[in-house]
């Protein structure tokens, strides 16, 4: 029997029993849908990640006064005072492989007032180097100079953030707000970079003169890290060294005695931020391959009651002379054209479904075909496995005990 | 040539009962059927008349013998090779009729020709079915048809194959007396035309149609017999005719 015949019966089959192709169907439906959007959601979690990683910047390096500081955690007790203004310049000078140096204090839940509206932010005391360390500079208005450094004077730039909870739309570059008792013209506002590697607002702060933050705002001698921007991106490991190694040597550690402060690199940033996508991808991989296991079983299911319940079509269709391989081919056909439509539908519809979802909930998605397309050729599997053992046994009857 | 469309010889069919024991359904029977013959297998149930029928038409296998259809000797042919002979060589007439639901007369009747190397499938349903009286009724769905109409699309799908005999198996046995007698006239129109027919039924004045009748009792042939006067359904009909008429217009 030629195989477009084969084709037809199989499809016309298909035709006049819908309630069982649609049951069947939507067991692979529902799967392929279900798998669709957990992976969507998973690659979006590890897109977001390597833009996190990407925003603190491939070839920079970060060191934090205080040891055993980990990214992101907030710090306890007291803070660490062993990083100076002077090491950051030092490092600049004395390591080869460093670019340039941004040194920042940092003060958190710091009460900031414009008139009659407040709200709490982290205040960063930082020199002109941040914006081409960072690569992130004001969107409107201007960053802080080097006149601002030496005058110590009391301008900032703002976060889109706290521009928004305390200006709302209006302009507010000129406005003078307080930062403790302390006012401060507006300078400028800040490119807004969204999410840190952490899952921090990284949009929600205020940036003035490092030498204000030190003399007027925080009252401190120390700083509380060093971004660092390196030349290269290799070698990052003797770069660390290095700076391990001059750092010790300036803070008079003696050997045996643990760092006072804590070097940290992409590596390390990449690392932490897969840590925390990692647990959620396991948990949506699972989710996947048990939706999936529930299609197959649902298709082979049917598979197998459709098979026996048409045991007299297959003694009638052998009766008037239909071989055995006609039979089998009929049966797989069906299973193959059922399972590959509700793939084809589950993609659809999970691609839609991601698309609404990230509308709705900011939850960034991705959809990776070729995991999708891997779920269907699976679900596919199954539903031919599943329906083919029914139908080579009702196959191989001789046609009157088919009939029967 | 060989003027037998069947030569059955010692033809038996054992089935294993439970304990050991064996049931000869068909024991040592040996039959021809020749050309152009319209014969009737007769026994009452149970008797192994169908089992007999069965073997004949190559729809199950004998235990032990030799058939030969049309020369062929078939007991020793593999599925696929019988596959082939009932596609070309046996119609089939069933007593549910055993057509496909939900699908059509004319794609009922095509069901033989698509497991065939016919190419011209619709050209020859169509032209089956106008031969059995139902050229308005190609597509009709059997839930849409009378018992007769859904027994007379089988006699078209087994005729559509040009086959060199038709087996039908109590084709009458569902139907009412009109609608069997409309069916016997079928087939005798048919075997005038030259089809060899072998009918197996357990009601006498259906088998009394036949040319020959073969009594099977206990799985063995008790008498094989010419039909000297064998009853015309076309008459029949026609005398059932004005009984209805009457009984309509009182």
């Amino acid at each position: 029997m030629k195989t477009g015949r084969v084709l037809k019966v199989a499809f016309k089959g298909l035709g006049k029993n819908k309630l069982r192709t649609f049951l069947m169907m939507i067991g692979i439906v529902i799967g392929i849908t279900a798998l669709t959007l957990i992976v969507s959601a998973g690659l979006g979690a590890q897109n977001r990640v390597m833009e996190r990683v990407k925003k603190f910047g491939l070839e920079s390096m970060m060191v934090f006064a205080g040891a055993g500081r980990e990214v992101g955690q907030p710090t306890s007790g007291q803070p660490a005072t062993t990083l100076s203004l002077e090491d950051a310049t030092m490092l600049k000078q004395e390591i080869k492989t460093v670019a340039d140096v941004a040194p920042f204090g940092r003060k958190g839940q710091s009460e900031v007032k414009f008139q009659e509206k407040s709200t709490t932010t982290t205040v960063f005391g930082v020199t002109p180097s941040w914006a081409p360390v960072w690569d992130w500079d004001a969107a409107e208005g201007d960053f802080i100079t080097d006149e601002d450094m030496s005058n110590l004077a009391r301008i900032c730039v703002i976060g889109p953030t706290v521009q928004k909870e305390l200006f709302g739309t209006a302009n507010p570059i000129g406005e003078q707000l307080r930062i403790g008792s302390v006012q401060f013209e507006i300078r400028g506002v800040m490119q807004a970079k969204g999410t840190s590697p952490a899952g921090g607002d990284m949009d929600d702060r205020i940036y003035i003169p490092l030498t204000t933050f030190m003399r007027r705002v925080a009252n401190v001698d120390y700083i509380s890290a060093i971004k660092i921007r390196l030349n290269t991106s290799k070698d990052m490991a003797k770069t660390a060294a290095d700076i391990n190694a001059l750092l010790r040597e300036r803070h008079k550690l003696a050997v045996g005695t643990p760092d006072d402060f804590t070097i940290t690199t992409p590596t390390e940033v990449t690392k932490m931020a897969e840590k925390v996508a990692g647990t959620f991808n396991i948990f949506l991989v699972l989710v996947a391959v048990i939706s999936l296991i529930a299609g197959g079983v649902v298709v082979a299911n049917i598979m197998l009651i459709s098979v026996n319940e048409r045991r007299k079509e297959i003694g009638l269709r052998k009766a008037v002379g239909a071989r055995r391989k006609d039979i089998i081919r009929q049966f797989l056909y069906e299973a193959t054209a059922v399972t590959l439509t509700g793939g084809v539908i589950g993609i659809v519809l999970g691609a839609i479904g991601a698309k609404i979802l990230e509308a709705f909930t900011q939850m960034p998605m991705a959809v990776s075909w070729e995991s999708v397309a891997l779920g269907v050729v699976f679900s596919t599997l199954v539903g031919i496995l599943a329906g083919l053992q029914p139908a080579k046994k009702a196959a191989a009857l001789q046609p009157i005990e088919a009939l029967r | 040539m060989n003027n037998n469309v069947i030569q059955g010889t010692n033809l038996a069919k054992i089935y294993n009962k439970g304990g050991g024991g064996e049931v000869g359904a068909v024991q040592n029977v040996s039959v021809e059927i020749r050309r152009g013959e319209y014969a009737a297998i007769m026994g009452a149930s149970g008797s192994g008349k169908s089992t007999l029928m069965n073997i004949l038409g190559c729809l199950d296998k004998p235990t032990s013998g030799s058939l030969k259809l049309d020369g062929i000797e078939v007991s020793t042919l593999t599925d696929e090779e019988l596959a082939r002979v009932r596609n070309k060589k046996i119609g089939f007439v069933f007593q549910s009729f055993n057509l496909l639901a939900r699908t059509n007369a004319l794609e009922n009747v095509e069901l033989p020709l698509i497991y065939s190397d016919k190419t011209d499938i619709s050209r020859l349903a169509r032209h089956a079915l106008e031969s059995v009286g139902l050229a308005d009724r190609v597509h009709h769905n059997p839930s849409e048809l009378s018992g007769g109409q859904q027994q007379r699309v089988a006699i078209a799908r087994a005729l559509v194959t040009d086959p060199e005999i038709i087996f039908a198996d109590e084709p009458t046995g569902n139907l009412d007396s009109k609608s069997s007698l409309e069916i016997m006239a079928l087939f005798q129109q048919l075997n005038e035309k030259g089809r060899t027919i072998v009918l197996v039924t357990h009601e006498p004045d259906i088998a009394q149609h036949a040319r020959r009748i073969i009594q099977i009792a206990d799985g063995r042939i008790v008498s094989d017999e010419v039909n000297p006067n064998p009853r015309v359904a076309e008459q029949e009909m026609s005398a059932l005719l004005p009984k209805e008429v009457a009984h309509e217009n009182r």
